[in-house]
This record gives structure tokens, sequence and C-alpha cells, in this order.
């Protein structure tokens, strides 16, 4: 176990979602610990509630009962604008669906975070040419979502993600819409922004992408499986 | 990226919305202004017609309208007394008649009177300042050459009866009818369209109606001195003659405001009232839709950190950028339709020429903005409460199961 402090912290999470056929248990004591650097993949079946568990990590939910810190700060306990200052500048969010504003280039999209976190413009320009960069799309720079492919959106998502320096990169089924050459593309991109310090866990059903992670975690109907150690590559 | 900004990407992703809403908004916006002009047009407009004379108060015997009512009596005397008034700066009787036109022969070659025809005559002093104004001619003597009275007439009567200055025109009430040299052609503030008119001196209105009573007057028109003011005046008129009716310019749009004018008031109202509800439901749609159709959007911005602050704000720059584009355009288009609209309205029988149903004053453009601004908050309320509560996670699960 590593000495660092976490950045999340979850102990005996639930979340119970009322329905009109009687309440849906998603997450049943569900204790996860993310720390800086740690690259965790999540799988399992449909509905099991990986994404529920991703969302609570993520600041985006609140659990019905249990425990979770971020950055050592209770989450239970923020309003919501601060969740959401959390959200803006420790976390970073890809999508199965990339969720690029259409009207926007691929430089607004990254740029577009930066400016809600309230960098100054020189600043942003130099993170965006940096960021873009970096996922190999500075040549795509001016394209809109509309011009570019699956693979290509979905690097600027994780540009987009990595904008604001966050410690924590969430990743819902980052693959899922993209074919498997692309899919192993997007991975390779994973590894190396994990190997650049940013700690990443990601739900997906993609074996592939899932073998790529130092800790990989099986859901079962709302309780994570014992964590298999897996022996980092 | 300023919402503003971020709202313009947001309209120009769908031109083809952003081009029926603005075009909704300038049409409806249109309606708006022409009902904030015509709330308070003929206000305006019959203020402007009063002012117009250059006399700001009006005296009479009774509360009835000048002309309608008893005539004073002893109106030299009053008028005399009341010029003694050191907040008066003028004061002239005015006396109104309706004659027929005498169809004689053309003894004098310049009688063209073909029918009997009403018209409307106006005496007053030749002191009076602008009842009238000449167009062709001179202005009114106290005696024309040769001892006749002298007239000046308006252009209606002028082109019906073929006369022009130094024509002989041959008036009266009772027969014998009394011979008049046309001085003048001129315009009333208050003519009618096509109605005939003339001005005579008060000496001439009794050639022309012989019966009537000596001293009289219908009307005493008061000018107070500028330093006063109307209202100072119109108070010393009232101390020097109780029994009088004064009215100051203010009172009479107030007495019309209340009565004869309500009925535009009214109607502005209703219709300036539906437009600004259809403003509202036209922008409210656009935007509910325009939210609904990117549900997952807005869920995935939240998701990334952006405060409902800042998602309020895009959508208020949204709605604001529809109301206020449309608003704009609304203008010229309202300018332009209230002056066919205006020009329609003034066909009504017996209205001065000169007055507007429609006119322009820059509190009705500010009044117009004020409703557009309310406009574009209100219509933004439900999109942005839409948004606003969007539960992140749900929208999120939601959207990736569809």
């Amino acid at each position: 176990m590593s000495a660092r402090a976490a950045i999340v912290e979850a102990r005996g999470l639930a979340k119970v979602y009322p329905m009109p056929a009687g309440p849906v248990e998603a997450l049943r004591e569900v204790s996860l610990t993310v720390e800086p650097g740690d690259y965790v993949a999540i799988s399992g079946p449909s509905g099991c509630g990986k994404s529920t568990l991703l969302h609570l990590l993520g600041c985006v939910d609140t659990p019905t009962s249990g425990s979770l810190l971020f950055e050592g700060r209770p989450v239970l306990a923020l309003r919501e604008e601060e969740r959401s200052r959390i959200r803006l500048r420790r976390i970073g969010f890809v999508f199965q669906r990339f969720y690029l504003l259409p009207m926007l280039t691929a430089w607004e999209n990254v740029e577009l975070v930066q400016s809600e976190a309230g960098l100054p413009a020189a600043e942003r320009r130099a993170r965006t040419r940096e960021l873009l960069t970096y996922v190999g799309l500075a040549d795509r720079a001016g394209h809109r979502p509309s011009q570019l492919s699956g693979g290509e959106m979905q690097r600027v998502a994780i540009a987009r993600a990595l904008a604001n320096r966050p410690g924590l990169v969430l990743a819902d089924e980052p693959t899922g819409e993209l074919d498997e050459e692309t899919g192993e593309q997007i991975a390779d991109l994973f590894d190396r922004v994990n190997a650049d310090g940013t700690a990443l866990v990601v739900v997906t059903h993609n074996l592939a992408l899932a073998g790529r992670a130092r800790r990989r975690l099986a859901m079962r109907s709302g309780r994570l499986a014992e964590p298999a150690a897996v022996a980092a590559t | 990226m300023s919402p503003l900004q971020f709202a313009w990407r947001s309209l120009s992703r769908q031109p083809a919305r952003a081009w029926l809403g603005l075009t909704g908004m300038a049409v409806v916006g249109a309606l708006l202004f022409d009902m904030l002009l015509l709330s308070r047009g003929l206000l305006v407009s019959f203020r402007d017609l009063l002012e117009s004379t250059g006399f700001d108060i009006r005296v009479t015997a009774t509360e009835a309208l000048p002309g309608m009512g008893p005539a004073l009596s002893d109106a030299a005397s009053t008028a005399e007394r009341l010029r003694g008034l050191p907040e008066l700066a003028d004061v002239v009787p005015v006396r109104f008649g309706s004659v027929a036109l005498d169809d004689g022969d053309a003894d004098g070659g310049g009688l063209r009177g073909a029918k009997r025809r009403g018209l409307a005559i106006v005496a007053s002093e030749p002191r009076r300042r602008a009842e009238w104004k000449v167009v062709q001619g001179s202005d009114l003597a106290e005696r024309g050459p040769g001892g006749r009275p002298e007239i000046v007439v308006n252009r209606a009567f002028a082109r019906e009866e073929k006369v022009e200055p130094g024509s002989l025109v041959r008036l009266g009430s009772a027969p014998p009818a009394r011979e008049f040299r046309v001085a003048g052609i001129v315009e009333f503030p208050f003519e009618a369209a096509g109605e005939r008119m003339a001005g005579v001196t008060l000496a001439g209105f009794l050639d022309a109606f012989p019966a009537a009573r000596r001293d009289e007057a219908d009307l005493l028109l008061v000018a107070s001195r500028p330093a006063v003011g109307a209202e100072a005046a119109v108070a010393a008129i009232r101390r020097a003659r109780p029994d009088l009716h004064t009215f100051s310019i203010e009172d009479v749009l107030e007495r019309l405001r209340q009565a004869e004018f309500s009925y535009f008031r009214q109607v502005s109202v209703v219709l300036a009232t539906i437009a600004s509800f259809f403003a509202l439901l036209l922008v409210t749609t656009l935007l509910t839709v325009s939210v609904n159709q990117r549900l997952g959007e807005v869920a995935a911005l939240r998701a990334l950190g952006f405060s409902r602050r800042r998602i309020t704000a895009d959508l208020v720059a949204e709605s604001a950028l529809l109301v206020g584009g449309g608003g704009i355009v609304a203008v010229p288009l309202g300018l332009a339709l209230a002056r066919a609209l205006d020009s329609i309205l003034r066909r009504m029988p017996d209205l001065p020429q000169r007055l507007h149903f429609f006119v322009f004053e820059p509190r009705a453009l500010a009044l117009h903005a004020g409703f557009l601004v309310l406009a574009a908050l209100l219509a933004a309320a439900y999109p942005v409460l839409l948004a606003a509560r969007l539960p992140i996670a749900a929208t999120l699960r939601k959207e990736s199961v569809s």
C-alpha cells in the first residue's frame, strides 16, 4: 500500500434508486481507494453499477450511504458548487459518446474548460497547443467534431479531460463507440496519460483496455469483487 | 469563451432555428412596438397640434368643448382684464361658426360657388399667433381694400371653389350674403381631410353671422409668459375669474386620456399583452426544444465542472440574442407597419389631418427595450430551470443507454 494521500477514498458506498416498482440497489457496500498514479479498470455486465460507481467517484452524484473522501474532503458535506469546482479542476471525464460541443472546433473544445476554470488566455493557448500535440491532433485544431473521426473525437475529449491538469481522469466506456484498432490507439494514449502521472479509473467492457490497467476490478450486482492485484507490467 | 459568444455559437449551430426565432421575434416585436406607439400616439400628436397654435391655455364658459357649449359673454372686457395679468403674454378671443356658401352670381369676378355647401369659420383677432399658417397670399387685415372684410381659406375650399388670393366669396348665415375678399390660402392645425375651413376677423364674423351676439367668444386662447409657465398662468386666471373654466394643455390631454382616447389605449394594452405573450411563447419553445435536444451535452458539461450559473448564463444569453436580434429588426419593421396602419386609421371621417395615431417617441423605444429584456429573462426561465435541475448522472446514464 502506498503511503501517499488517496485521491478518492470510498467506504461502504451504497446507491439506491427509488423506482415506481420499488427501490433498486445499484451499489452495495463498495469500498475503493484510488491513489495518485493509479490505473484502475472496472469491468462487469451491463447494469451492474459500474457507471454509478464512476459517477460517485467523480462527485457527479452522491451515495445513499457510506463515506466518500476526495483528496481528504468529505464529498457528502460539500455543496453542489464546491463539487462542481472539484470536477472542473481536479477531475477529468471521458465519455463513451465524447460529448464534444459540435459548434466548437477541437481547439475551442479543449480551451473551453480552461476558460471556465479562469485560466489566463496566454496560458490557455499554450496548454491547448500542448495537449492537441500530445494527442496527435495539432493539425486538426481548427476542425469541428463533425469533421473528425470517432478516434480523433475521443482524443480531443481526452485532451479536454486533461486540460485543467486533474489528478484523476474517469473514463466511461471510452472505446465503446470505436473499432478495435482505434480502441487500441486510445488505450495507448491512456497508458501515456497514466505514465505521465495522472490517475485513471476506466469502466470498460473492452478486455484489451482493461488488461492494461494495474488494478482490475470486477463488478457484479452492485458489488466489487475482491480486487485482483495485477502486477504492473 | 463568454456566455454571449457561446450562445452565438449555439445559435449558429442550428441556423434554421435561429432564423425562425429571429423572424418570429421581429414580427411579434414589430407589433409590440406599434402598440407602444399607438398607446400614446394620439395624445402626443394632439399635444403637438395644441402646441402648434402658439397658445398653451384655453378658457371657456363651461366644461363643454369649445363651440359645443355656451359662449363667453363680455369677451372683450374679459380678454382685456386677463391681459392685465402679469403671468399672461397674450389673450385672444375666438369664435366658431358654420355657414353655407352662397351660390350667387360671380359679379365680383372671383365667386365660383355653384352649390350651397358648408364652411367652418374660425374668427380671431389679428393679434393671433398660429391658429393657421399662410401658405399662399397674405394674412388677414382688419379691413381689406375698399373696406371689404377679408377671409383666409384652406386648400380644400380653394380647390373646390377655385378661388385664389384676390377672389371674392359671398358668405352669409342669413340673407343678404356678404362679400369677402380672399386674402390668402392657409392651413388650419385641426382641419380634417376634405374639410372646408376659413378664417375671418371677429368683425368679419359678425358680417358673416349678422344675427350673432356681439362681444361673445366661444374660447379664449391664452399664451402664458415663458418664464412663468402654463400652470402658474392657469392658477392666476382661476384666481381672477373663478367662474370661467381654464385648461392648460395638460388638462386637456388628461381629459382626453380619460375619455375620448382611452379606447385606443385599451386596445394597445390588450394587443401589446398578446404580442408579449407570443414573443415569450416563441422563445421559450425554441429554447426548451433546444435544451431537450442536447440534454446529454448539458449533463456532460455539468459533469466537466460547468456550474449551474454558467449554464444559466449561456441560456439567458441565447435568449437575449434571439429576443434582442429580433427586437432590433422589429423597430424599422414596426415603423413601416405603423406608417401603413396610421394611413388607414387616418381615413376616419372628421379627424384633423395632422393628427396621427402612431407617433414615435424615445419613451416608446425605451419601453420596447424594457419589454424585450423582460421577455428574454422570462423566456429563458423554464429552459434554465430544466438545465440547472438536470440530474447529471441519471441523464448521462439514460443517454448512454439510448
